[in-house]
């Protein structure tokens, strides 16, 4: 039987949230749980606290399991209505019950997360209570691991709106329970936002309202379902470069104003030895073929969206062989300025155009596998911090190219 | 003229910066260690902050910190004589780093771009 809310303690006031959105985590819910209730006996004792899951409906039995776990700490489900899915979905029904709690602080954490401790809700929620306004997550990943973080999210966010935070679509972060309000009366909301855009947005509204941000170093990696950058990317990567592109178009005044970026402040330390995160594996065979193919299946919208100098580039860089491969991180910037002036012109149809943007994220990411396979993670970060200053010294570029194009 | 204060425990460091830097056409003030550095910059106004990473009492990555969450805007730029500090997490809250050198030219770059970095209030 459907039930929109599962409140068996009857909670209607916390001053402290920690809220886990699933769809079917039914396999993996009890451990992110688990660590939040420790977490808030430990460090956040003191607080009225509740666990909310935002779910999807799962049909996998996510809510039994949600509720079946013995915690101290009160427990809420919320869910969508049948049928209705997407990750932005389960989070407006958090907002909603963020206000209605008039929680102050809350804390996300994906359902799938193996390595979380309880000191994961010790720093993303305490700053919160600390006149932070949102909190990032710091976390070793694999130099495989998260590349439209690495090649789009981070170094666009970055030098748009001039905050460097690292992990802008993290998955477990922490908001000031006033944002919720913010959220929830956005006119932004759109498809891709209610799916996998959620996070990029949430964390763009929380740069252009300008709340102080820091990012808590998690001492762990983020250990999930990670996958294989050449596989499974479809609607994730339509979802989260069609809301930056969006939120672009949105919030130009303010964006055109940036210079460069600034640090965040940096909480939590005294973790012990940093772990290193387990290696992802990559394909390099499969980028450089999807690379390759879009050439057969995309030329026509590349022509179409990229300024003539920088389609010419392209085919430079397709007649490389695999050995030699190289996408310099300036003709990245090029193409991603021209489709950012595209998807606001709707040159191309959007999806289409979001599409055809797919393999050449791909052969830049087998750019960036190249280069650093024999760099160590602390090398590799170093690496992709130089690709945002390039990305920051080409934002004269971006304002020419995105005003020729109004 | 933007005002920059020095925090070194190094005499001639103290002394060449505030040469290079006030020819550059900045207002140089300077402090030896870290001892009410929050004061001072509550007080002075620093427009910009150059710190010593490795000073003989005070570490300059928690004298990072402590400027970050109380001037959450306020550039800082780490100077240090090894870049072994970036293994420590804490060092990204600093808007540039320098290795230390008798040639300015790199640090009085990072400065001029700190000085221009602009976020517009909302």
């Amino acid at each position: 039987m459907f039930e929109a809310e599962v409140n068996p303690e009857d909670i209607s006031k916390a001053e402290f949230v920690v809220a886990i959105p699933s769809y079917n985590e039914a396999d993996s819910i009890a451990f992110p749980v688990q660590q939040a209730d420790r977490g808030i006996e430990s460090f956040l004792g003191n607080r009225k606290s509740v666990i909310i899951n935002c779910d999807n409906n799962s049909n996998d039995g996510t809510k039994e399991i949600f509720l079946g776990i013995r915690t101290n700490t009160p427990k809420i489900y919320i869910s969508t209505e049948p049928g209705v899915k997407g990750k932005g979905r389960n989070f407006r029904n958090l907002f909603q019950k963020i206000v209605d709690l008039e929680a102050e602080a809350v804390v996300v954490v994906d359902a799938d997360l193996k390595s979380i401790t309880p000191k994961w809700i010790k720093h993303l929620g305490e700053p919160l209570f600390q006149d932070f306004g949102y909190v990032a997550p710091l976390y070793v990943r694999h130099k495989y691991d998260g590349t439209i973080t690495n090649s789009i999210a981070y170094p666009l966010t970055r030098s748009l709106y001039g905050r460097r935070v690292r992990q802008p679509i993290g998955g477990d972060f922490g908001f000031h329970g006033k944002l919720a309000k913010v959220y929830l009366e956005s006119d932004t909301w759109s498809e891709a936002i209610a799916n996998f855009g959620i996070d990029i947005w949430m964390t763009t509204l929380a740069m252009n309202e300008n709340v102080p941000i820091c990012q808590a170093f998690m001492g762990r990696p983020k250990i999930h379902r990670a996958k294989d950058p050449g596989s499974d990317l479809g609607p994730m990567f339509r979802q989260v470069v069609g809301t930056i592109f969006a939120m672009m178009i949105k919030f130009y005044p303010f964006w055109s104003q940036v210079k460069w970026s600034k640090p965040t402040s940096i909480f939590g330390f005294g973790l012990g030895e940093t772990e290193m995160p387990p290696p992802v594996k990559v394909n390099k065979e499969t980028l450089f073929q999807k690379f390759q193919q879009g050439f057969k299946t995309c030329t026509h919208a590349w022509e179409n969206l990229l300024q003539k100098e920088t389609f010419n580039k392209l085919r430079e860089v397709k007649k490389m062989d695999a050995d030699r491969f190289d996408f310099p991180t300036n003709l990245w910037i090029s193409v991603l300025i021209d489709f950012a002036v595209g998807y606001r012109d709707k040159v191309w149809k959007e999806d289409e155009l979001l599409d055809s943007l797919i393999p050449l994220y791909l052969g830049k990411t087998l750019s960036y596998v190249k280069k650093t396979e024999r760099m160590s993670v602390r090398e590799s970060e170093e690496f992709i911090e130089e690709e945002c200053v390039q990305f920051e010294a080409s934002k004269s570029l971006l304002m020419q190219c995105w005003g020729k194009g109004a | 003229m933007a005002k920059i204060l020095v925090v070194d425990d190094e005499e001639h460091i103290r002394l060449l910066y505030s040469e290079e830097l006030s020819e550059a056409g900045y207002e140089v003030i300077t402090a030896a260690d870290g001892y009410k550095l929050i004061e001072r910059i509550e007080t002075e106004k620093p427009d910009l902050v150059i710190l010593d990473i490795k000073m003989v009492d005070y570490n300059g990555l928690d004298l990072l910190q402590e400027i970050r969450n109380k001037f959450y805007n306020m550039p800082v730029i780490l100077c240090t004589a090894y870049d072994t500090f970036k293994e420590d997490i804490k060092s990204i809250a600093a808007d540039f780093y320098v290795i230390k050198s008798f040639d300015l030219t790199e640090l009085k770059k990072k400065v001029a771009t700190a000085l221009e970095t602009h976020i517009p209030s909302s």
